[in-house]
């Protein structure tokens, strides 16, 4: 009688324990997770990503951690290829056993993923690429703080047809999620402003010489185009007009809108339009992020920090902060309940972050931006 | 009608640079039957330094440039001696495996030496507009047109009245025969591998100074594979005209069709080229595929 006692009180005991101590988590250490390009062209917008995360984790555990557990992070690089975003998040999940995810990687990718993340049921922060796919319909584990390429978009076409009126459009983007997102975007705006449409194509991912495009824009004669490419594809259509001589209007999204861009671009990026919900680099809130990274990452992050920098590491402090709001028995649910809850959470770099029940996107307003090349930044427009 | 122009006076700007580097295909393959798929990555690596010497020497544009083609000599010699001679007598596909592991490891050691971001390569030349009646091209791109036309210019004297040109050909047309003549079969080798990286390495500069240096250069390699076949895997010369073409019907395509159909109509073309002709357009034997 006394052994049966004491082997169901030593099974309740196991089974108790197996309850608490979620994947990932130990006494001493909270692992976490992330996948974005960390090579290619997208690598500008992957490793700043990275840099944000690495400074919200360095920024919690310089404060002690997280209930007194040490925050780890692993990175897995996909390349910007959906085939190695699947691989990267099943070896993170798989093996390496993370609590919670950081980043899912690029638009495609992470809706190619979501399948994969929503199955394992592990927090998820998919800020470096909020595309609406990710949060429409909500998923139960995956949040996004950003906003929508679509909406940004509206928005970006919106003030350009308030401010040029009666002019002929002009738009050119990826042939895949993300383009077609820009292409929603600006067809929003082209119904509702009944804009004069001149020259709208696709062009094929990867491609770098837009010299034949180019030269149908000019014929066009397009006075304000879209440049819808990711990063080497936008400099390569800027660069392409000021060959050609043409001079419309250009505008782009905000993958390009780091100064990595403008340098890549030289003067003829300068006065180029973009649209964003990050604080520009002027602006005393992003001053002072800079100076806190300087305390807390090397010289070579730095380096790399952009615009993606500060939304990863607003999204990871969300993700960090519900963490902490859950105590010592730290699990799934727990935080992606406390997610749920955030609130008015602000930083100063973006808009403040608000989930709420069923709610899994923050949305956040956006400016619109121009383009200074003699100070490699972009600038408020008023 | 300036249009049309336009359109192919830039496809002929950036089929130059297909065009140099399918004849460094061409050539390697002429003297030695070897397919090198480590082309484009070659242009990568000798556009990395140049970018590299850029930023040690600014203001001095020819410094950078006859600086990167040392190296890219050295690097010809390099890869044949070090990488290739070895493999000498051993199957056509191990050796073609070879310059495939010799090409992930080029595009794998650039990101390790220098990093994965696009940078521009900024020597105080090639940037600038020419105007050619009133067709604008990049100083650059047109020199990627002249060295074209140097480089065939070149290469058919080479062939014709070159004691070394002469033998290369020799070695291609009967390997053995021509040992058996006292021709050193590795000298021509060499010769072959560090003449292919010195024009690869400038199309890898013309490439930069338009678009970028990053690790992705190494995608007009891919593009002038398609030149080379439709040249003739084994004539240089013909090499150098498939990239012409390919370029020029890349932009009609996109120029007249869509842009999405720009970057197939390269491919497009060799298989109803090589429907008609399936040693290319000025190949003159058979070819081992493989």
């Amino acid at each position: 009688m006394h052994f049966r006692t004491l082997m169901a009180a030593l099974l309740v005991m196991a089974s108790t324990a197996a309850m608490a101590q979620q994947q990932g988590v130990t006494d001493k250490e909270i692992l976490l997770g992330e996948v974005e390009p960390l090579t290619g062209p997208p690598a500008l917008l992957g490793i700043a990503y990275n840099v944000g995360t690495k400074i919200a984790i360095a920024e919690a555990n310089k404060a002690g951690g997280v209930n007194g557990r040490m925050l780890k992070l692993i990175v897995e690089d996909d390349g910007y290829v959906s085939a190695r975003t699947l691989q990267a998040l099943r070896k993170l999940i798989e093996v390496d056993k993370i609590f919670a995810l950081t980043s899912l990687s690029g638009s495609g990718a992470s809706v190619a993923a979501l399948p994969v993340v929503e199955k394992a049921g592990l927090p998820t922060m998919a800020s470096i690429a909020p595309i609406s796919q990710l949060f429409q319909p909500p998923r139960k584990n995956v949040f996004a703080v950003g906003q929508t390429y679509e909406e940004g978009m509206y928005q970006l076409t919106r003030y350009l047809a308030m401010k040029f009126p009666d002019k002929k459009w002009g738009i050119l983007t990826q042939d895949d999620d993300y383009g077609a997102t820009l292409k929603g975007g600006f067809g929003m705006t082209a119904r509702e402003s009944k804009l004069n449409v001149v020259y709208q194509a696709d062009y094929k991912k990867g491609q770098q010489d837009f010299s034949s495009e180019m030269l149908k824009v000019r014929s066009s004669g397009a006075e304000i185009f879209l440049a819808g490419g990711v990063i080497a594809e936008t400099v390569g259509m800027v660069r392409e007009l000021e060959k050609l001589n043409a001079k419309p209007v250009t505008a782009m999204f905000w993958p390009g809108r780091v100064s990595a861009t403008l340098k890549l671009m030289g003067p003829a990026g300068d006065g180029i339009y973009a649209v964003d919900y990050v604080e520009a680099e002027d602006s005393a809130a992003y001053k002072a992020f800079l100076e806190k990274a300087k305390t807390l990452v090397g010289e070579a992050e730095i380096k790399a920090i952009n615009r993606y920098t500060i939304a990863s590491y607003v999204s990871t402090r969300v993700l960090i902060e519900a963490m902490r709001r859950c105590g010592k028995a730290l699990t799934w649910e727990c935080t992606i309940a406390e997610i749920e809850k955030t609130e008015n959470f602000k930083t100063g770099l973006m808009g403040p972050v608000n989930f709420g029940k069923g709610v899994r996107f923050s949305s956040q307003a956006v400016r619109i931006m121009r383009a200074d090349f003699a100070t490699l930044s972009y600038k408020p427009v008023e | 009608m300036q249009y049309l122009v336009d359109q192919i006076v830039s496809g002929i700007a950036v089929g130059a640079i297909y065009g140099l580097i399918a004849m460094g295909l061409a050539l390697i393959y002429k003297s030695t039957g070897l397919a090198n798929f480590a082309q484009g990555e070659m242009a990568m690596l000798i556009a990395y330094i140049a970018w590299t010497l850029a930023g040690l020497m600014p203001g001095h544009p020819w410094l950078v440039v006859g600086g990167a083609l040392v190296a890219s000599v050295v690097l010809g010699l390099a890869i044949e001696r070090l990488i290739m001679r070895p493999m000498l007598g051993e199957p056509v596909f191990a050796t073609v495996m070879v310059t495939i592991a010799l090409a992930v490891i080029l595009r794998a050691g650039a990101m390790l030496i220098w990093d994965p971001y696009p940078h521009a390569l900024d020597i105080g030349i090639g940037r600038g507009v020419v105007m050619l009646g009133a067709t604008g091209l990049r100083e650059a791109q047109l020199a990627a047109i002249l060295t074209l036309m140097a480089a065939l210019a070149g290469f058919w004297a080479f062939f014709r009245y070159s004691r070394i040109g002469k033998a290369m050909r020799a070695v291609a047309a009967d390997s053995r025969a021509a040992q058996l003549m006292g021709i050193s079969a590795a000298r021509i080798h060499a010769i072959a591998w560090t003449a292919s990286a010195v024009i690869a390495g400038l199309a890898g500069i013309f490439f930069a100074l338009l678009y970028d240096v990053s690790p992705n250069l190494y995608h007009v390699g891919l593009k002038s594979f398609p030149a080379t076949i439709l040249g003739g895997l084994d004539s240089v010369l013909g090499s150098g005209f498939g990239g012409v073409l390919i370029g020029v019907a890349e932009n009609l395509a996109g120029g007249y069709l869509a842009s999405s159909i720009k970057e197939i109509a390269g491919f497009i073309v060799i298989i109803a080229v090589l429907m008609i002709r399936p040693f290319g357009l000025f190949g003159e034997r058979d070819i081992e595929r493989v």
